[in-house]
């Protein structure tokens, strides 16, 4: 059983179709990968299963359970975290508050038996994901490839089982972006379920065991990576189709 | 039935005006992404020219309306946006509300600044046509002026949906609030269509002004004209300021109920003239509740222009003691009036404080501050006070109680604040204000509800006397002035403490960002409920002690406008900042009221120059709107700037030393009465503003001597050469340090990253 599915999922706004009956599923204790280009709708998937996008038809189904009609916040509490592509971050609190508060929102929501010491867990966090350097700068002032490991960081405070990472290495160096796939592959090896948005396709080939193919709302192709590297329609819809670059 | 017609028909004509006035609402809203508070201001500005050119100096009416509709009212709109409005892109939706409010209070100080409101003869505006001018429809008479009223505004809706849809112009409107720079890439001059449809929009607020105007038929008065359109903004709520249809259907049911209680409610009903005044604002209330929720949104702008730099605990309590120490200082060398002035000051600037922490801590809106302080000061006044006569103290219970109970008020405001944020918010608890004022405060006559007999203000008067807690009885001017600048430290240094809590981050994740804090698990409303609660109590504090040293307060002292006029010093002042609650305070209050009497003192001296000062003396009404209009310049507020001077004297010993000194001497001076308070006042100012900022230069100089001056970026490379260090630079700057750039060969490999 996987540990999220869409099923069917439809996006309408107004007259533009953003998603036509998109169904993907993400394993527990791996990576999968969501490309396609831009415009392709990932992010709005990753709204809908959020819960900030409501949908026009179809199906959420985390950990078992029916999710469409949840609030973003409930879907949180049940195990379900994210970053933004657009950073979201809280602009007015430093590094280290802004990974600290996520462990305190939590703490106001965990049973009583599973509370955090909020203070040594963003501690681990922070020297795990590696921003040791940064934590006591304000958030506004870091690079933006550092603020997206804030991002992560503050989702991985909620000891969520499946986190949604949106674009989590545009704006890492080589450097990082090498780590930060470590970091990726690390963390589905201790069980968490990662569905990554991304460009760096190295990162994706290097991570990702399965892949979905979104391209104008729709899903293109799905499968292994290497089975998504070589499929004729994915590579059209990158590049365009063959007439039309010649 | 007659009356049925005869009302119908008025409410109809009255539905018109209102959605003339709407409808410019909604022109500037969808075009500038501006809510334009300034509505009912221009609206009113427009009756008051008009009623100039048409009776005070005789013009026919045609040429007055030339002159009001055709020339004077656009130029006012296309003037606001391009002066004012034009500079808020990239501001937050709080300093978007502030300035519009700003310019509203500016153009209302302005029109009582010009026609005077005490002068002896009332100003009487006339129906067009005169006063009986009639059409008759069978037995049915009916006024010219209410006919046109409403043919117009048929006209109106017909003509600006016609603009919207049919025109490339309006469509270029549309898309101006959609996508401004796209818009810009096609051709199109967002600027202008912005400025053209904010000439548009004060074209119809004023028309609408002129028309209701004489409906109500009274006197002209620039707040009651103010307010009287913004009964308008429940019908643009309507139309959810979008739909034109919908907002000319709320505009009728507003119009049409308010007539219809007129009519029908029994003369005995004593209340049914204030509930006839304050439903449109119900309405907008209702409405606002039922909207359907908000889009959790993250931050629209990426960067927000404001920062705000929160101070350590440490600096709070230095702060806080140092307030003290100045405050009590202060008293022991000023007179009587300047302590009661003081006081005065310090209680608005603990109301004040319970706006920074609603609106700068979490992000909420609330323009009805003085209103929370007025609900207290009932409670007090009913259940508060022990002894009598001049034995009379409010009681630290009373106090208590009057927290408690505008805490609970305030959770009923944040009803719709749990799903509503920004501009909405602001316009809920503005609604909430005037109700408060129409019609809670203008209850004069005893009710009896379950056998329980109360007037909730009785004679319009409410002596509330100063407070005795425990031994400690605070009825003399000195002790009561410390009571209240102690409140103020305590209550500052607990939001400082807030602030830093896990509570008070929570609070500025859900600031920051409302969708990433849902995405966390966060559920706001019980952390909305809370600060709401929180920020109440504090304003209702804040205003029993406001009510305590003005002894005995009328409904004047909770305007609508004075909550405005201190929320839009607040922020001026800095609304992350507890020292902009302090800031507001003084402003508003002490440094106004010292301009006013030093300028009066100075028109006394210098006779010979007394129109200047007198002119002066009213330019000062309409200083703290100018000084609100200038926040799109500097959204971070005054004191941030105030703070960067200070730093400046904090990072150089000598510095200090010297202001230190110099202060200490200019105290000793006046206190030893060699010189007076009013050198006092001014020296201190140079003291504390001119040194550090002159003194800073020349630090700054001295430092920089030796120094090279650092070339810009793009002229690196012409005005000097490129250096390793450069490069070194720009990489880092650029986040680019260790990237290989990459040759055609890798991109060949992975053509995905090609279209990336």
């Amino acid at each position: 059983m996987p540990l999220l599915e869409t099923i069917g999922v439809k996006v309408r706004f107004g007259g533009n179709i953003a998603l036509d009956d998109v169904s993907i599923s993400v394993e527990a204790g791996s990576v999968t990968g969501l490309i396609g280009p831009n415009g392709a709708g990932k992010t709005t998937l990753f709204n809908t299963i959020t819960g900030l996008q409501p949908l026009t038809s179809g199906q959420i189904i985390f950990n078992d359970k029916d999710v469409t009609k949840e609030p973003p916040h409930k879907r949180t509490r049940m195990g379900l975290a994210r970053t933004f592509q657009r950073l979201e971050l809280f602009t007015t609190l430093s590094v280290r508050d802004n990974i600290r508060v996520a462990g305190e929102i939590r703490n106001r929501w965990s049973l009583r038996t599973s509370k955090m010491d909020v203070n040594a867990e963003t501690d681990r966090i922070i020297s795990l994901v590696g921003l040791s350097d940064v934590a006591d700068r304000e958030v506004g002032e870091i690079p933006t490839g550092k603020a997206r490991v804030v991002e992560l960081a503050r989702a991985l405070m909620i000891q969520p089982t499946l986190v949604l990472l949106d674009e989590p290495a545009s704006g890492q160096t080589e450097e990082e972006t090498g780590q930060f796939g470590q970091l990726l592959r690390d963390l589905a090896g201790e069980g968490l379920g990662i569905c990554l948005v991304e460009h760096d396709m190295s990162l994706v080939m290097q991570v990702c065991e399965t892949i979905h193919v979104l391209d104008f709302g729709r899903m293109i192709a799905s499968g292994s990576a290497e089975s998504v590297r070589n499929n004729p329609t994915v590579i059209n819809a990158y590049l365009g189709a063959p007439e039309s670059v010649g | 039935m007659q009356t049925f017609l005869q009302y119908t028909i008025l409410g109809l004509a009255l539905g018109g005006a209102y959605f003339i006035a709407a409808s410019g609402l909604v022109v500037t809203y969808t075009t500038s992404g501006i809510f334009n508070f300034a509505q009912g201001a221009i609206a009113m500005l427009a009756v008051f020219t008009y009623w100039q050119f048409r009776w005070g100096w005789g013009w026919p009416a045609p040429l007055a309306l030339l002159m009001v509709l055709g020339i004077l009212a656009p130029l006012l709109g296309a003037v606001l946006y391009q002066v004012v409005m034009k500079n808020l892109r990239g501001t937050s939706e709080v300093t978007k509300i502030i300035v519009s409010i700003g310019v509203m209070l500016g153009l209302q100080a302005l029109a009582t600044w010009v026609w005077n409101p005490t002068s002896s003869t009332p100003r009487q505006f006339q129906k067009f046509f005169g006063p009986n001018a009639f059409a008759h429809f069978g037995s049915l008479r009916v006024p010219w002026h209410i006919i046109i009223s409403f043919i117009i505004a048929i006209a109106i809706a017909v003509g600006i949906r016609f603009l919207f849809v049919r025109t490339r112009s309006g469509v270029a409107m549309r898309a101006v609030v959609d996508d401004p720079e796209l818009l810009q890439l096609n051709g199109g001059r967002p600027e202008r269509l912005a400025m053209i449809s904010w000439a548009g929009g004060s074209f119809l607020a004023a028309l609408a002004g002129i028309l209701i105007q004489p409906m109500i038929g009274s006197a002209m008065s620039a707040g009651a004209l103010t307010l009287l359109v913004i009964d308008a903004f429940a019908a643009a709520m309507f139309g959810r300021l979008r739909s034109l249809p919908r907002t000319f259907m709320g505009a009728l049911i507003i119009a049409l109920t308010t007539t219809y209680v007129v009519a029908y409610f029994p003369s005995k009903w004593t209340w049914s003239s204030s509930f006839r005044n304050s439903l449109p604002m119900i309405f907008l209330f209702i409405i606002l509740l039922v909207l359907p929720q908000d889009r959790l949104r993250g931050a629209t702008v990426l960067r927000l222009r404001e920062r705000f730099r929160m101070p350590s605990i440490r600096t709070a309590w230095i702060a806080g003691l140092t307030m003290m120490i100045v405050v009590f200082c202060l008293k022991v060398i000023m007179a009587k009036t300047g302590v009661n002035t003081l006081t005065l000051a310090l209680t608005f600037a603990i109301i004040a404080l319970s706006l920074v922490l609603l609106t700068g801590f979490a992000g909420e809106i609330n323009l009805a501050a003085l209103s929370f302080g007025a609900i207290a000061v009932m409670v007090v006044y009913h259940f508060g006070i022990s002894g009598t006569g001049t034995e009379a103290r409010t009681t630290l219970w009373g106090i208590l109680l009057a927290a408690v109970v505008t805490a609970l008020v305030g959770a009923l405001i944040a009803l719709p604040a749990l799903r509503l944020r920004g501009l909405y918010l602001a316009l809920a608890t503005m609604a909430f204000g005037v109700f408060i004022s129409r019609m809670v405060l203008t209850e004069r006559t005893e009710r009896e509800i379950f056998g329980l007999k109360f007037t909730l203000f009785p004679t319009g008067q409410l002596s509330i006397p100063r407070p005795k807690i425990g031994p400690i009885d605070f009825n003399g001017g000195d002790a009561f002035l410390l009571l209240c600048a102690g409140l103020f430290v305590v209550i500052g240094i607990g939001m400082v403490y807030l602030r830093h809590s896990g509570y008070g981050r929570r609070l500025t994740a859900m600031k920051d960002s409302p969708a990433a804090s849902a995405t966390l698990g966060m559920s706001v409303v019980r952390l909305k409920l809370s600060i709401f609660m929180m920020s109440a109590a504090i304003a209702g504090i804040g205003g029993v002690m406001m009510a305590a040293q003005v002894g005995t307060v009328n409904s004047d002292r909770f305007d609508i406008f004075l909550s405005l006029a201190l929320a839009m010093i607040t922020v001026v002042g800095g609304i992350g900042y507890v020292s902009g609650a302090l800031f507001a305070g003084i402003f508003l209050i002490a440094f106004i009221e010292a301009l006013n009497l030093m300028l009066k003192k100075f028109a006394v001296d210098y006779s010979s120059l007394e129109a200047i000062f007198m002119f002066f003396i009213s330019a000062v009404t309409v200083l703290p709107a100018t000084i609100g209009i200038t926040m799109g310049k500097n959204p971070s507020g005054a004191v941030s700037d105030i703070v960067e001077g200070m730093n400046k004297v904090k990072q150089s010993k000598p510095l200090m030393i010297t202001v230190i000194g110099l202060e200490a001497a200019i105290w000793a001076l006046t206190a030893t009465e060699v010189i007076t308070n009013w050198h006092f006042v001014i020296l201190t100012f140079a003291n504390l503003i001119l040194v550090p900022i002159v003194g800073g230069k020349f630090l700054m100089a001295r430092a920089m001597r030796g120094v090279p001056k650092p070339v810009p970026p793009e002229l690196i490379g012409i005005d000097r050469p490129f250096t390793d260090e450069d490069l070194a630079a720009m990489d880092q700057a650029l986040n680019l340090d260790g990237v290989v750039i990459p040759s055609s060969t890798t991109l060949r490999e992975e053509p995905a990253n090609a279209s990336a």
